[in-house]
């Protein structure tokens, strides 16, 4: 986390926060990445993954290779997410 | 109120092994060790249809078959006394007063199982009931009650052991006992399969609370018959009940299923404290969903609590008045269970962290009806998804408070406090 932290103050990004959150029931498939409200969950995060996924913050396509999580269980937790209190 | 246990319905301090001998204690270990087999033993159980009163109520008898029919040796019995279930303290209370009512109980079962080594599993903070197991094993054994071939045939012997179970709710979970008893954490274990044929050391084990290990020698002693004399049908004998600093005299009350829950409220426990109307009962425990107070005259026996909307768990009733606030008592309830979770299920984590935090919110009054709608669809996404029960716990008590008591969450969500300010 500290890494993605720091690439994101390096390039300058200040309308996105990188912090750790609430237990998502996927540990298992960890260290999970959620972008919100993007909506768009990567698991099983390397550091070898940041550069795909500094990529699509700057508009980059998908990292389809680290969407693996059940849809049901992004789409509970996205609705979490949307009640806007967490 | 005569009663199975306590002979007189109440706790009234520790009984040695002449006391308990006067009144007839190992009497029935002696008839079935000279003139009785296993078999016949775990058929009498049966017929007593004395169920389980950890929590489950699952019936003693079955559940011993499993492990006596099994091929596998050697055969393993355990007291489950890893009783850490707020308010409840009936187990303690039976090891501490009535320790030979107790391993009567769990020789019969060893026997009838055909266990050859059991273990006491006692939750580590009670001292005093472990020491006085521990007085009364050694006064059983040098009575001869168990050890060396003890039984007429000579085939039987049984060595018991003391286990201290770690003071925390999961501890007291079956397959986390046998994890605490083989030398590791108290991790409950995937299941299928089930103790009662793959449990200590992979060896068929029955695991049984000590309640429900005290109810055996009387049964021996009296009779199914006798013992289908009190309760009801479907929940033959009397339970314990405990209550709590709610009411005018807290403690453990023994009676016959079927007693109306009034009962133990207002006659044994004197009524609530505060005076005021009863608004929710729980009837078993944290885990248990309320029940509105008009129900308070409904039976106390499984099919009658499980029909009204409930569960008897272990017993421990709590009676919550009009002063108090169901948001707060649903939001400390699920905070326990979010803290009591091993972690090792990452669903449960996730519920019971979720489900505490969602509260919180609730109680802080953010997140409106869109966060209420969120909680039905959290505990039904984590159904069953785990290793023990406990993912299934926080459920029954917010599915039943926002279902009775809306008025409570309305306040809170629109100013932030309880109804009753």
């Amino acid at each position: 986390m500290k890494e993605l932290q720091q690439r994101v103050k390096d390039q300058g990004i200040d309308d996105l926060e990188v912090r750790p959150y609430l237990c998502f029931g996927a540990c298992q498939e960890g260290p999970n990445v959620v972008l919100y409200p993007e909506k768009s969950w990567y698991a099983g995060v390397k550091k070898g993954d940041l550069d795909d996924i500094m990529g699509h913050l700057a508009g980059g396509p998908n990292v389809t290779r680290l969407d693996t999580i059940d849809g049901s269980l992004k789409e509970l937790i996205y609705q979490l997410l949307d009640t806007g209190v967490f | 109120m005569q009663g199975i246990l306590f002979p007189r319905g109440v706790v009234e301090g520790r009984e040695n092994l002449q006391a308990y001998r006067a009144r007839g204690g190992y009497e029935a270990l002696a008839q079935a060790l000279k003139g009785f087999s296993p078999g016949q033993i775990l058929q009498e159980i049966a017929d007593s249809g004395l169920r389980g009163r950890g929590g489950a109520g699952f019936p003693t008898g079955k559940k011993w078959a499993f492990t006596a029919e099994s091929t596998e040796t050697p055969h393993y019995m355990v007291l489950n006394g890893g009783e850490d279930e707020p308010g409840s303290k009936k187990d303690r209370l039976l090891m501490e007063n009535l320790p030979h009512l107790v391993l009567e109980g769990l020789i019969l079962a060893s026997y009838a199982v055909k266990a050859s080594k059991a273990y006491l599993y006692i939750n580590a903070i009670y001292e005093e009931a472990t020491r006085s197991m521990s007085d009364a094993l050694a006064e059983a054994k040098a009575a001869g009650y168990w050890g060396e071939k003890i039984n007429a045939g000579g085939d039987f012997s049984l060595e018991i052991l003391l286990s201290p179970a770690p003071a925390n709710y999961v501890a007291g979970e079956d397959t986390a006992a046998l994890e605490v008893i083989e030398g590791k954490q108290p991790l409950p274990r995937q299941k299928p399969p089930f103790p009662a044929t793959a449990g200590l050391f992979g060896k068929p084990t029955a695991v049984n609370n000590v309640e429900t290990l005290a109810n055996v020698a009387p049964i021996i002693a009296h009779g199914a018959k006798w013992y289908r004399s009190f309760g009801t049908a479907e929940s033959p004998g009397t339970m314990i009940f405990s209550m709590n600093e709610e009411v005018h005299r807290p403690g453990v009350y023994e009676l016959p299923f079927g007693t109306p829950l009034r009962y133990l409220i207002e006659d044994c426990g004197g009524g609530v404290k505060s005076g005021n109307r009863i608004k929710a009962i729980q009837p078993g425990g944290p885990s248990s969903a309320y029940l509105p107070g008009e129900k308070i005259d409904i039976p106390l026996d499984h099919n009658s609590v499980r029909q009204a909307g409930s569960a008897i768990g272990c017993g421990v009733v709590h009676p919550i008045t009009t002063e108090s606030c169901i948001v707060e008592e649903t939001l400390r309830i699920a905070e326990f269970f979010s803290v009591e979770s091993c972690g090792q299920c990452p669903a449960c984590r996730m519920e019971t962290n979720m489900l505490a935090a969602m509260l919180k919110k609730v109680q802080q009054g953010q997140g409106g009806q869109p966060i209420l709608d969120q909680f039905a669809k959290v505990i039904a996404f984590n159904k069953g998804k785990g290793f023990c029960n406990l993912v299934n716990m926080p459920g029954p008590p917010i599915e039943s408070a926002l279902r009775l008591f809306r008025a409570d969450f309305d306040s809170h969500l629109a100013n932030g406090r309880c109804p009753q300010g």
